[in-house]
């Protein structure tokens, strides 16, 4: 069966980094600020999800705090570090080129 | 700031000793986002029930994202290393009979691999012992093209003026030092004795950076001018020896071949030069006319006698040396046309010369080899024993195999038991031999025959031999752990749960072939090792009994060192008549002799010759001898006659040749009367022809050799042979006296004729000794391992033999059958040995003396002997399965 809205190889890091440039968020709220912000068409893997932000933590890219949620429970925010506000940069950019790149190869008839 | 390696390995470590907390954390982050989820979804008017269900099936696998997380804060491979090893440990103590076994084994094996080794970086890879040898290169030539060259030592040696020039035009050394090495003198006294020392460029110590303990080293102006500056330095053990370390020796002045010599300084304790026969002075190199007065080697310009070495400045490489030297030998090669000069810079090294490592490496290839071959007996057994141990876990390992352990786990886990055996076995083994050969190679080294120098060689472990026995012990963890760990995780299961383990008819139980080949395969080595034994046993025999056509038994042999002494032609001549004239005047002494070589000692002279009406020169060996050499050998005249006193004393122009020679210059004709031509010399012509005799090698009588007479030219080099009835106990202190009264300085070497034959026997003790002793290792632990194999196959099969017993099958039945299978292996395992060792033989036959290379008593006796003891260690086990009683053995299991 062909699934659509499954993330290209590699991208789940950079999506990560995205959803966490604009402040601190716990898991649940990355995944639905992905959901969110791609109109529903890009489904996330919640179980994948974590590995994902554990890994960008033992890189360095995140640092993680536990603290208390908008409904009073204990949850684990994690932000970006310097090092990952300069890994998004670059991902961003590069992931521009290559998009512009493919979307122009595909308009040639 | 850190790299990220660092940095995540620091927060493992730290997750490390948080485990419980990583845990909760793990689970609370996970329900925390399942509420979440939940409360959304019942927002959105799914029933509570169903909400919780389609959070949980939008999360996916739980369990695999917690295991993922964790694998990610902890360090996976060293966790369950630490559990494979623990694991490891525990099932080696339960069976401490296996582990004692194994270990021992391999330490045996380990042992005598690493102990060859240490004595091997000890003869040629350590470097030397001086301060920053590291940068301490050794430099030897290597001609090519036609060209001559006299040659003092070894060809790849250096003139002094080639010396300078390198010394004074190269740019990558901040000194390179010259010195004539293995220089003999006679320290004068009372007592006077022959030293080994060395004439070294005045840079020596400064270059080597080695201070004086007591006095100085040498400065430049020692070295100003040839023969001006007669000083010199003495070993610490000289010192202490001769001098009982006198403190205020230096300033005094010793005798060194007759020339005076004022001590400057005593070299530093342990400090013996750069070769491995420890110097016990050193002169400056300009002084060499004063101690080798025969020769100047200072104003020869093409001549090989000095060894250099360089201390390579900081930061310039090995190849920016070579690149910088090759120049300037390149242009020392214009003066000498049709001449090419390739060098070899290496660290130095002892035994660092091209002539002297390839020796050295050749014969620490071949018993590193041997000693590889019993490694892997070891190895062999300790797999068989792996093996037999595996069969009776194979239905543990099946049902762990069924429940998901996976294979690579399962032989991982294998493997780590493997290794714990073989470090255990190697540290053992290591230990021993480095308490063990560093002392036998001593023993070995100080007891060496008559004549050979001793040598000082430092065979205690370094980095480099700790290095190769640990990487001797994981190769050899892995080559005994592999095969088996495969063979008892093959992916079979079925069959191997369902198996009764008790085996049956006909095949040796599962994993009989892989251990029937490493039965076969360690007698074969065994094999191996105990011929090549055999063969130079019977090589050392024959030796020892050889009649090599001539006497040997009541002749004693003085010789002693005229021409460093200082002797001229005159006085050599009048020496020598007067010495001959006393020693026959002695009683017992019923014939004296002069020769300038005596049979079958390693030195041998040839020159070449020119048949008349041939063109082509040839290389003929040959020995000045007095008249009477040969009736005092009893080498028979077999036509013509012996030189005359008159013709010797008048140098006239004759020589006697031995029958092949006669044979072969001069076939079908009478050789008397013929003449030969040496090179730039008068014709000779043959006045007598010899009995063919074994002078020249032991064993061969098919050699072109031809006897001139001693002149009077010759008369500083001859030794003294001397033909008695009591031999050399009652003649050797005569001798001496004699000598003495004529010239109370001179140092005489007096042995017996026979201790020539020690230079041909003792290579071949040596060997025989080692491959005799390895032959024995290998033939115990290939022993153990058919005994082992005999014995697990009879527990094996108890129950089989049992039914065969009531059916009415009796002990010799029972007996047959085991035996049969048992010495299959072996007896294939012994005609492969036998053919490798045919090729064996073909290679020794041609290095070592006496070694037919296919001989029978060595070919037939060591399999007989071989198979006898196979058969014994199979007849054990054998003889108890028939023993059994049926009953018991039907209930067995």
């Amino acid at each position: 069966m062909e699934r659509h809205g499954d993330l290209v190889q590699g991208t789940l890091d950079m999506l990560v980094l995205k959803a966490l440039a604009r402040g601190a968020k716990h898991g649940y709220g990355v995944a639905e600020w992905i959901h969110e912000s791609s109109n529903d068409v890009l489904h996330v893997e919640e179980g994948a999800l974590y590995p994902a932000l554990h890994r960008l933590e033992l890189r360095g890219l995140l640092s993680a705090e536990w603290g208390t949620s908008e409904n009073n429970r204990r949850a684990k925010f994690y932000s970006l570090t310097a090092a990952g506000r300069k890994k998004l940069t670059e991902e961003a950019e590069y992931w521009r080129r290559m998009s512009g790149a493919i979307a122009r190869v595909m308009q040639t008839a | 700031m850190l790299p990220e390696w660092m940095k995540a390995s620091w927060l493992r470590v730290k997750a490390l000793f948080r485990r419980k907390q990583l845990d909760r954390d793990l689970d609370d982050e996970l329900a925390f986002h399942l509420a979440l989820r939940e409360e959304r979804k019942c927002a959105e008017g799914v029933a509570a029930e169903e909400a919780r269900y389609a959070a949980r099936r939008q999360f996916g696998n739980a369990m695999m994202m917690k295991e993922a997380c964790r694998e990610m804060w902890s360090f996976v491979s060293l966790e369950t290393f630490w559990r494979d090893l623990r694991y490891g440990t525990r099932a080696l103590a339960k069976n401490p009979r296996f582990t004692v076994a194994a270990v021992l084994a391999i330490a045996l094996g380990i042992g005598v691999n690493t102990g060859i080794f240490s004595v091997l970086n000890g003869a040629a890879l350590r470097l030397l012992p001086i301060p920053g040898a590291s940068q301490v290169v050794s430099v030897d030539q290597i001609f090519h093209g036609r060209s001559t060259r006299n040659v003092h030592g070894e060809a790849s040696l250096f003139s002094y003026a080639e010396y300078q020039e390198f010394r004074d035009h190269s740019h990558v050394f901040s000194g390179l030092l010259a010195y004539e090495p293995f220089l003999k003198a006679t320290l004068g006294g009372a007592n006077p004795q022959q030293l080994f020392g060395a004439a070294a460029s005045c840079n020596y110590f400064g270059v080597l950076d080695v201070r004086p303990a007591l006095g100085r080293g040498f400065v430049d102006t020692d070295c100003s001018a040839p023969g001006a500056n007669a000083v010199v330095v003495l070993s610490d053990e000289l010192w202490r020896k001769t001098f009982g370390a006198d403190p205020t020796l230096v300033g005094k002045s010793v005798l060194l071949n007759r020339a005076r010599f004022t001590v400057i300084g005593i070299a530093p304790a342990g400090f013996g030069g750069t070769e491995p026969v420890p110097s016990a002075f050193w002169a400056p190199v300009t002084m060499q006319r004063a101690l080798e007065p025969a020769r100047d080697f200072l104003g020869e310009a093409n001549v090989s006698w000095l060894a250099l070495l360089g201390r390579v400045q900081n930061g310039v490489s090995l190849a920016e040396v070579r690149a910088d030297l090759g120049v300037i030998a390149g242009r020392i090669d214009q003066q000498y046309p049709g001449r090419t000069t390739t060098l070899a810079i290496h660290p130095a090294t002892f035994l660092g010369r091209p002539e002297e490592r390839g020796f050295v490496l050749a014969v620490g290839a071949v018993i590193l080899i041997a000693v590889g071959l019993v490694l892997l007996i070891a190895c062999a057994n300790v797999a068989n024993l792996l093996l037999s141990r595996a069969s009776a876990r194979q239905k543990e390992i099946a049902i762990r195999l069924s429940i998901g352990a996976s294979r690579w786990q399962l032989i991982r886990q294998l493997l780590t038991e493997s290794l714990l055996i073989a470090l255990l076995g190697g540290a053992a083994g290591s230990l021993l031999a480095f308490w063990s050969f560093a002392a036998i190679s001593q023993f070995v080294l100080t007891h060496l025959p008559h004549g050979f120098p001793q040598l000082a060689l430092n065979m205690s472990p370094d980095l480099r031999v700790l290095g190769f026995s640990l990487g001797l012990t994981l190769i050899t963890g892995i080559v005994f752990g592999l095969a088996p760990a495969l063979h008892a995780t093959r992916p079979d299961l079925s069959t191997a749960i369902k198996e009764d383990s008790s085996g049956y008819i006909g095949k040796a139980g599962s994993g009989g072939f892989l251990r029937s080949t490493l039965v076969g395969l360690q007698v074969a080595v065994c094999m191996i090792l105990l011929i090549a034994a055999g063969l130079l046993m019977r090589g050392l025999y024959s030796a020892q009994t050889i009649d090599p056509g001539f006497e040997m038994a009541s002749v004693t042999q003085a010789s002693f060192d005229l021409t460093s002494q200082g002797y001229k032609e005159e006085s050599a001549v009048a020496f020598q008549r007067a010495l001959m004239d006393r020693v026959a005047a002695l009683p017992g002494v019923d014939g004296v002799a002069e020769a300038s070589v005596t049979p079958l000692s390693d030195n041998h002279r040839a020159s070449p010759f020119l048949l008349p009406g041939q063109t082509e020169e040839r290389q003929i060996e040959f020995n000045d001898v007095s008249p009477g050499y040969f009736s005092l050998l009893g080498i028979p005249i077999v036509r013509g006659r012996d030189f005359t006193q008159v013709g010797a004393r008048t140098g006239a122009a004759e020589m006697i040749v031995t029958e092949f020679t006669a044979r072969t210059l001069w076939p079908g004709e009478e050789a008397i009367g013929k003449v030969l031509r040496e090179e730039g010399r008068a014709e000779r012509v043959v006045i007598g022809v010899v009995r063919d005799a074994q002078v020249s090698h032991l064993g061969e009588t098919d050699r072109v050799y031809a006897y001139l007479p001693a002149g009077p030219k010759e008369q500083a080099r001859m030794i003294l042979l001397v033909h008695s009835a009591g031999g050399y106990d009652g003649i050797e202190k005569g001798i001496r006296d004699a000598a003495r009264l004529l010239d109370p300085e001179l140092v005489v070497d007096v042995a017996k004729l026979e201790d020539n034959l020690e230079v041909w026997r003792t290579p071949s003790r040596i060997v025989a000794t080692l491959s005799g002793a390895l032959g024995a290792l290998a033939l115990l632990l290939a022993s153990i391992g058919v005994y082992g194999v005999v014995s697990y196959s009879v527990s094996r099969r108890i129950r089989e033999i049992g039914i065969r017993m009531t059916l009415g099958a009796d002990g010799r039945d029972v007996m047959r059958l085991l035996l049969r299978q048992a010495m299959r292996p072996v007896l294939i395992g012994a005609a492969v040995g036998v053919g490798g060792c045919a090729a064996v033989s073909q290679i020794l036959s041609k290095v070592l003396y006496g070694i037919g290379s296919h001989d029978p008593i060595a070919f037939l006796g060591v399999p007989l002997f071989l198979l006898g003891i196979a058969l014994l260690a199979s007849y054990i086990p054998a003889h108890r399965a028939t023993q059994v009683d049926p009953v018991v053995a039907l209930r067995y299991e």
